[in-house]
C-alpha cells in the first residue's frame, strides 16, 4: 500500500494523472473541505511543498509533501510554479519546486486554485454583499462612530473585513448600507443593485463611519434619472468637491432660494422642461445636449427661449449656466431630504 | 421467520453510511481506481503479486543504518514448518531495548513481514524499540490455526531469546494492522491462555475480529470503502471454510469469539468510523473493560479501512498515528 503521490506518480502522467487530480479536488469541494486540505493536496499530488497565500485576505498556508503544515518556509521564489486565484489576481497558489514542470504540475495548481477560490468565497466573503446585507447588527455597529473600538474591529471580522486595506460605504435609497472592501489596485465597480446609489470614499475599515457620512451625503445628490427627476443615479462623494457644502444648507425645513423656485415652476409647465434644462446645464455643447435628447437642435433652441423666460434668467451665458447648475442640484437636495 | 428476513430486518435499522472525512473521500477515490472493485478467492496469487511489487523490496529498511536488519529462520510450532522473522534492532542502544513485535495485515490471504513495517520503524525511531515481524503462513493454503500458530511460535522465540537479541523480555509489546490486529488479538490471547510470554501491551490497528461479519458497521459499509463485507467473507472464509460464522469458532481464530476477557494486557485499539470494522472493533474494546482491563479506544471520524496507510498525508492519518505514539510512550514511560 504505497502513499498517494507515488500512485499517482506512477500513473500515466498525462490524461489518467490529470483525470485523478480533478476528481480530487473535485471531492474535497464536495467535501467542504477547508484551505489546508486543498494545500496538502497540492503538495502530496506534486510531492514537494505547497502555499496559498492570499494577501488581501490575510491568508497564508503552507504544506510540505509529507501533509505536515510548516508555515514557515522562507520567502516565495519567483521561479516556482504559480497561479492566481482570479485571471488578472497576483500569484496565490505555488509549488516550491524549480525545474520542468509537466502537465500534472500545471493542473495541480489549476484545480487547487479553483478549489481555493470556493473555499475563499465560502469561508471569507468574496460575495460581500449578500453577506454583508445579511448582518445588519454588524454593520450598525461597523458604521457607529460612537461603537468602541474592539467592538467595530469584530463586527468588521465578521463581516469578513479583518484583513481589508481599505472599504467604503454604498448609501442607497432603499435598503441599508453597504460595506465592501476595495482593492488596493485598480478601480471597483461599486455594489448598487442598479439602486440609486452615494458611494463613500475609501478609508480604513476603522474610518468607515465617515464613509458613510459621506456616502448618505453623496446619495443627495442622485436622481432618479428620469425625465422629471433627471441627473445621475450614482454619485461619488470623492467627486462632489464643493457642492458637497450644499447638502448642509439644504435641510427639511430650508425655504427653496428664488432660483429653485423659478425652476420649479418652470419644470410644473411642461414635461420636457426638467430634463431638458438638466441636459443643457450638465452637456459640453448644446449639440450634445439635443443628441442627448433625441431633439432637432433647432428644437432645442425653441425650447430654450421658452425656458429662460420662465425661469427669468439667461441660461446660455457661462454665469447663468451655473445659477442654472446649482439650481438643478438644489432642487435635488430638497428632493432627498436628509435622513 | 425466516434467518434472512431477520437479517434484513436488522439491516433496515441502519441508517447510511457515515461520510468519509473530505480529504480522505478525495484519495479513496485514486485508490479504490488501483484496487480491485471485489475480492475472491481466485484473485489471491495474483493480489499477492500486486502487494509484493508495490511494497517493494526498495524499502530501507536500516533508515540509514540505524537499525541492524536481519531475517532469522526459527522453530514454527510443533510439527510445522520454521518460520522467517524480520529482525531489526537500533544499533544504538546501550541498554536492552523494548521490543514491537509485529503481524502484518492483508485480509489473511495475502502481505509478507514487510507489509506495514514502515510505521513500526516509526515508532521504533522515535521510542527506541526494536523490530520484529513475523512471516507467518497465509489462507486458504494454511487454514487456521497455521496462521495464529506461527505468529505466536515465533513471538514465543523471540521471548525466549530476548537476552540474546538485547530485548527487554518484560517489555514485549504486540502490535498489527487489520487481519494482523486480529492475529495480534489472538496471541494476546494464546499467550494468556498458555501463560507465556508476558506482554506489555497489545496494539490492535483496525483490527478484523468477528468472522460472523454481520455487525452493523459490516452492512452499513457494504460496497463501499477499502475492504467491505463481501471483501470481508472472502479473507474469513479462506481462513475458516465452511466452519465460518458457525458457533464453535474459535477465540483464537476470531477474537470477537473470546467469552474471557479478563487478564489481558493494556490494549490500544483504532478504527475508522466508516469502514466494516467499526463495531467489533468497538465491541473489544468495550469486552476488554467490562472485564476490567485497559484499552484505549479511537474511532476516527469518516476513515475507511487502512486510510493511515494508504493516505498517510491527511490531517486525519497524521492525528491517528500521533495517537498511537502517545499511547505507546505513556505505556513505555510507566
Amino acid at each position: 500500500m504505497k502513499e498517494l503521490a507515488g500512485r499517482l506518480a506512477a500513473l500515466d502522467p498525462d490524461a489518467g494523472a490529470a483525470l485523478q487530480v480533478i476528481s480530487y479536488f473535485d471531492r474535497l469541494i464536495e467535501g467542504r473541505a477547508g484551505l489546508e486540505s486543498l494545500v496538502r493536496g497540492a503538495a502530496v499530488l506534486s510531492g514537494c511543498p505547497a502555499r496559498l497565500v492570499d494577501e488581501e485576505r490575510g491568508v497564508r498556508v503552507r504544506v510540505e509533501a509529507d501533509g505536515l503544515r510548516r508555515d514557515d518556509g522562507g520567502p516565495l521564489d519567483p521561479a516556482w510554479p504559480s497561479t492566481p486565484l482570479t485571471p488578472d489576481g497576483p500569484p496565490a497558489v505555488w509549488l516550491e519546486r524549480t525545474g520542468v514542470s509537466d502537465g500534472v504540475h500545471a493542473m495541480v495548481l489549476e484545480r487547487a486554485a479553483a478549489a481555493a477560490r470556493v473555499v475563499l468565497d465560502r469561508t471569507r466573503g468574496r460575495a460581500p454583499e449578500k453577506a454583508r446585507e445579511a448582518d445588519p447588527a454588524s454593520v450598525e455597529v461597523l458604521l457607529d462612530p460612537s461603537a468602541a473600538e474592539h467592538a467595530r474591529r469584530q463586527a468588521a471580522v465578521r463581516l469578513g473585513l479583518r484583513d481589508a486595506a481599505a472599504a467604503r460605504v454604498v448609501a442607497t435609497a432603499e435598503g441599508g448600507p453597504l460595506v465592501e472592501a476595495v482593492p488596493a489596485t485598480g478601480d471597483s465597480t461599486p455594489t448598487t443593485g442598479g439602486r440609486r446609489a452615494g458611494i463613500g470614499p475609501a478609508v480604513p475599515v476603522g474610518d468607515l463611519p465617515a464613509s458613510w457620512a459621506a456616502a448618505r451625503t453623496a446619495l443627495r445628490f442622485t436622481a432618479e434619472g428620469t425625465d422629471q427627476d433627471p441627473g445621475p443615479r450614482t454619485v461619488y462623494a470623492d467627486e462632489l468637491g464643493g457642492l458637497a457644502l450644499l447638502a448642509d444648507t439644504v435641510g427639511p425645513t430650508t425655504e427653496p432660494v428664488p432660483d429653485v423656485r423659478a425652476l420649479e415652476r418652470a419644470v410644473a409647465t411642461a414635461p420636457w422642461v426638467a430634463s431638458t434644462l438638466n441636459a443643457v446645464a450638465f452637456s459640453t455643447s448644446l449639440r450634445a445636449a439635443a443628441a442627448e435628447l433625441n431633439v432637432h437642435h433647432s428644437t432645442l433652441q425653441d425650447r430654450l427661449v421658452q425656458a429662460e423666460h420662465w425661469l427669468d434668467w439667461p441660461v446660455h451665458d457661462p454665469h447663468g449656466r451655473l445659477r442654472l447648475q446649482l439650481a438643478l442640484v438644489l432642487r435635488r437636495l430638497h428632493r432627498n431630504a436628509a435622513r | 421467520m425466516t434467518t434472512n428476513a431477520s437479517a434484513e430486518a436488522q439491516g433496515s435499522r441502519v441508517g447510511p453510511p457515515p461520510p468519509f472525512d473530505p480529504e480522505l473521500a478525495a484519495a479513496l477515490e485514486i485508490i479504490r481506481e488501483q484496487l480491485p472493485s471485489s475480492f475472491s478467492i481466485e484473485m489471491i496469487p495474483a493480489l499477492r503479486e500486486g502487494v509484493a511489487l508495490s511494497e517493494g523490496a526498495d524499502l530501507d529498511l536500516t533508515r540509514d543504518g540505524a537499525f541492524a536488519v536481519e531475517e532469522r529462520t526459527v522453530p514454527g510450532p510443533q510439527g510445522a514448518p520454521d518460520i522467517s522473522l524480520l529482525i531489526c534492532r537500533p544499533t544504538r542502544a546501550a541498554a536492552a531495548v523494548p521490543v514491537v513485535y509485529h503481524v502484518h495485515g492483508g485480509g489473511m490471504v495475502i502481505g509478507d513481514n514487510r507489509t506495514g513495517v514502515a510505521e513500526m520503524l516509526d515508532w521504533a525511531q522515535e521510542l527506541g524499540t526494536a523490530v520484529v515481524s513475523v512471516e507467518y503462513r497465509l489462507a486458504p493454503e494454511h487454514p487456521h490455526p497455521a496462521l495464529v500458530e506461527d505468529c505466536y511460535a515465533g513471538l514465543k522465540w523471540t521471548a525466549e531469546h530476548a537476552g540474546e537479541l538485547g530485548f527487554d523480555p518484560e517489555r514485549i509489546i504486540v502490535a498489527g494492522e487489520s487481519a494482523g490486529g486480529g492475529l495480534t488479538a489472538a496471541v494476546a490471547l494464546l499467550a494468556r491462555d498458555r501463560g507465556a510470554p508476558a506482554l506489555l501491551g497489545q496494539v490492535l490497528l483496525c483490527p478484523m475480529l468477528d468472522d460472523r461479519n454481520d455487525t452493523p458497521s459490516s452492512r452499513q459499509m457494504a460496497g463501499l470503502g477499502v475492504w467491505d463485507r463481501a471483501a470481508n467473507h472472502m479473507g474469513w472464509t479462506a481462513l475458516l471454510g465452511d466452519a465460518r460464522g458457525r458457533p464453535d469458532v474459535s477465540p483464537y481464530a476470531a477474537p470477537a469469539r473470546a467469552e474471557d476477557l479478563s487478564g489481558l494486557p493494556p490494549a490500544f485499539i483504532d478504527v475508522g468510523s466508516a469502514e466494516t470494522f467499526r463495531d467489533e472493533a468497538v465491541a473489544y474494546a468495550s469486552g476488554l473493560w467490562q472485564a476490567g482491563g485497559r484499552a484505549e479506544l479511537h474511532v476516527w471520524p469518516g476513515g475507511f479501512h487502512g486510510y493511515d496507510l494508504m493516505a498517510p498525508q491527511a490531517a486525519l492519518s497524521q492525528d491517528t498515528k500521533a495517537a498511537r505514539l502517545r499511547w505507546l510512550r505513556r505505556l513505555l514511560e510507566n
